[in-house]
C-alpha cells in the first residue's frame, strides 16, 4: 500500500533543495573533471556506480545503520569515531564533517531533539559529525524509518554527484536525467541486498579519494570536495 | 536513552552577522579590508567569512593583509552557486559563522562577503541580520535603474569607486538620486575604498543599526 505520509517525507528530505549545503560538495567530480578523467555521461555513470557500490554501500550504509539503531548518544558517537578512523583521506574526512555538521545544524534549528543533544557533543570532539551518522540522527528525528533513511542517504549522494557534473558542464540537463535513471537501478540493486549485521565499514575508491585529496592544491576550486 | 530525553539547548548565538554582496569586481573585498581596521578602531570584535567563487583568493587576500588574525577568516566554497550559498541554502555559511563564534567567544560582528554575482542576489534573513549591496561607478550609472533585487532590497546600497566617475562619464549626484528613488529613500552610501573615503559612514550605520550603539 502506498504510504503518502512517508512518501512526502522522502520528497522533502530527498529534495536537492533541502538546505544542508550538499550543493557545495562534488565528492571528486570537480577534481576528476579538471584532470580530464571525467568527460561525459559514461564517465559520470561509472563514477556514480563506484561511489555507490564501493563507498556508500560498504561504508556509509553500514555507519548509517549503526547510528540508526544506536541506543544512546555514546553509541552514535562510537559509529562516528569509526567513520573517522576508516577514512584515511583528510579531505574526505573534512568533507564528511562539513556536510554532516551542516545537515545537523539544520535539524538543530528545526528543533530535532536528538540533533540538539548530539550537537552539544560535537563542540567537545572535533572527530564527530560525519555525514552518514548525522543522516541517521536527522532521519530519526524526522520519524523516517530505516529503509527510507537508507534510500535518502544513497539518493542524496547520487543527486549531489549529478548536480555537480551539470554545474561543471560535464553533462547537460537531459543527460543528467539519464544518469539519475541509471543510478536508480544501481541503488535499487544494492538496497535489495542487506549487509550482514556484523560487517565492518570499508571502502575502496582510490581514484575518488586521490581526486578529493588533491583539492587543496588546486588553484581553481569551486567545491568543498 | 536517558541522554536523548534531556537534550541540551544549543549555545546562544550572539554575534551579529552582516552580509556584503554585489557584482564581481565592485569592491566587496576592498570594502571588507577598509571595514576591518575601522571597526576594530571602535573596539568591535570581528571575524570574516568569504564565499569565493572559483578560488580562495579573497580569503587569502584578507588573511595575508595583516589587518586581522588569519584564524578569524573562514572561506566557504559556493559549489558554483553563489546565490544558493547565501540565500536558498546558507547552511555552510551558518556553520562557518557558528564555528567562528565557538572559537572566538567574544566576537560581536561577523562580516560575510559573498562571491559576487550580477544584480539578483539577496541574503537569507536566516543567515544575516543586515546586508549591504556594493555596486561601482565603473559598472555604469544605469545600475540603480535596473532595480535588481540586491539594489532594491539590501539594507544599505554602497556605490563604490566614486573616484572613477569623471573617467566613465557618470553623474554621481544623479546616480545617487536615482538609487535613493528606487530604494524609497533607504540608505545609499558613497565610497572610494581605494582611498578610504566614505568608510566611516558605513561603520556608523553598522554600529547604529546592527550593534545598536548610539
Amino acid at each position: 500500500m502506498f504510504d503518502t505520509e512517508a512518501a512526502l517525507a522522502l520528497l522533502q528530505y530527498g529534495d536537492s533543495a533541502y538546505p544542508a549545503g550538499g550543493f557545495a560538495f562534488s565528492w571528486g567530480v570537480e577534481g576528476l573533471s579538471a584532470d580530464d578523467l571525467l568527460s561525459g555521461q559514461v564517465d559520470l555513470d561509472d563514477l556514480v556506480f563506484e561511489h555507490l557500490a564501493f563507498r556508500w554501500n560498504t561504508m556509509d550504509r553500514i555507519l548509517l545503520r549503526r547510528a540508526f539503531i544506536a541506543a544512546d548518544l555514546d553509541a552514535i558517537a562510537a559509529a562516528d569515531r569509526t567513520a573517522e578512523a576508516a577514512t584515511p583521506s583528510a579531505q574526505m574526512r573534512d568533507g564528511s564533517h562539513r556536510a554532516g555538521r551542516a545537515l545537523l545544524g539544520v535539524s538543530v534549528r528545526l528543533g530535532g531533539s536528538l540533533a540538539i543533544a548530539y550537537r552539544a557533543m560535537l563542540s567537545a570532539d572535533a572527530r564527530l559529525g560525519h555525514l552518514p551518522v548525522v543522516q541517521a540522527i536527522v532521519y530519526r528525528d524526522a520519524g523516517i524509518g530505516f529503509e527510507a533513511a537508507q534510500l535518502l542517504s544513497g539518493w542524496t549522494l547520487v543527486t549531489g554527484l549529478v548536480s555537480a557534473a551539470v554545474r561543471l558542464g560535464v553533462i547537460g540537463h537531459i543527460e543528467a536525467q539519464q544518469s539519475l535513471a541509471t543510478a536508480r537501478h544501481v541503488l535499487e540493486a544494492l538496497l535489495a541486498e542487506t549487509p550482514d549485521s556484523d560487517v565492518q565499514p570499508s571502502s575502496f575508491t582510490p581514484l575518488i579519494d586521490i581526486a578529493v585529496s588533491r583539492g587543496p592544491s588546486r588553484h581553481v576550486r569551486m567545491f568543498s570536495t | 536513552m536517558k541522554q536523548m530525553l534531556t537534550p541540551t539547548k544549543p549555545a546562544r548565538i550572539s554575534a551579529a552577522r552582516v552580509g556584503i554582496g554585489g557584482p564581481v569586481g565592485s569592491g566587496k573585498t576592498a570594502l571588507v579590508e577598509r571595514l576591518i581596521p575601522a571597526l576594530m578602531a571602535r573596539g568591535i570584535d570581528i571575524a570574516v567569512i568569504t564565499n569565493d567563487l572559483v578560488t580562495a583568493e579573497d580569503a587569502e587576500r584578507i588573511r595575508r593583509s595583516g589587518l586581522i588574525d588569519p584564524a578569524r577568516v573562514s572561506a566557504v566554497e559556493a559549489g558554483a552557486c553563489p546565490h544558493t550559498v547565501i540565500r536558498e541554502d546558507p547552511t555552510l555559511n551558518i556553520e562557518a559563522a557558528d564555528e567562528l563564534e565557538r572559537r572566538f567567544p567574544g566576537v560581536e560582528l561577523i562580516l560575510l562577503e559573498s562571491g559576487g554575482d550580477n544584480l539578483a542576489s539577496t541574503f537569507s534573513r536566516d543567515l544575516t541580520d543586515f546586508w549591504m549591496f556594493v555596486i561601482d561607478v565603473g559598472g555604469g550609472d544605469d545600475i540603480p535603474r535596473k532595480r535588481g533585487p540586491g539594489v532594491i532590497r539590501s539594507d544599505v546600497l554602497v556605490i563604490n569607486k566614486t573616484d572613477l566617475a569623471p573617467y566613465v562619464g557618470v553623474d554621481l549626484d544623479r546616480m545617487h538620486r536615482e538609487a535613493l528613488a528606487v530604494r524609497d529613500n533607504r540608505p545609499v552610501l558613497m565610497t572610494n575604498c581605494r582611498r578610504g573615503e566614505g568608510i566611516e559612514a558605513v561603520v556608523d550605520i553598522i554600529e547604529r543599526e546592527v550593534l545598536f550603539r548610539a
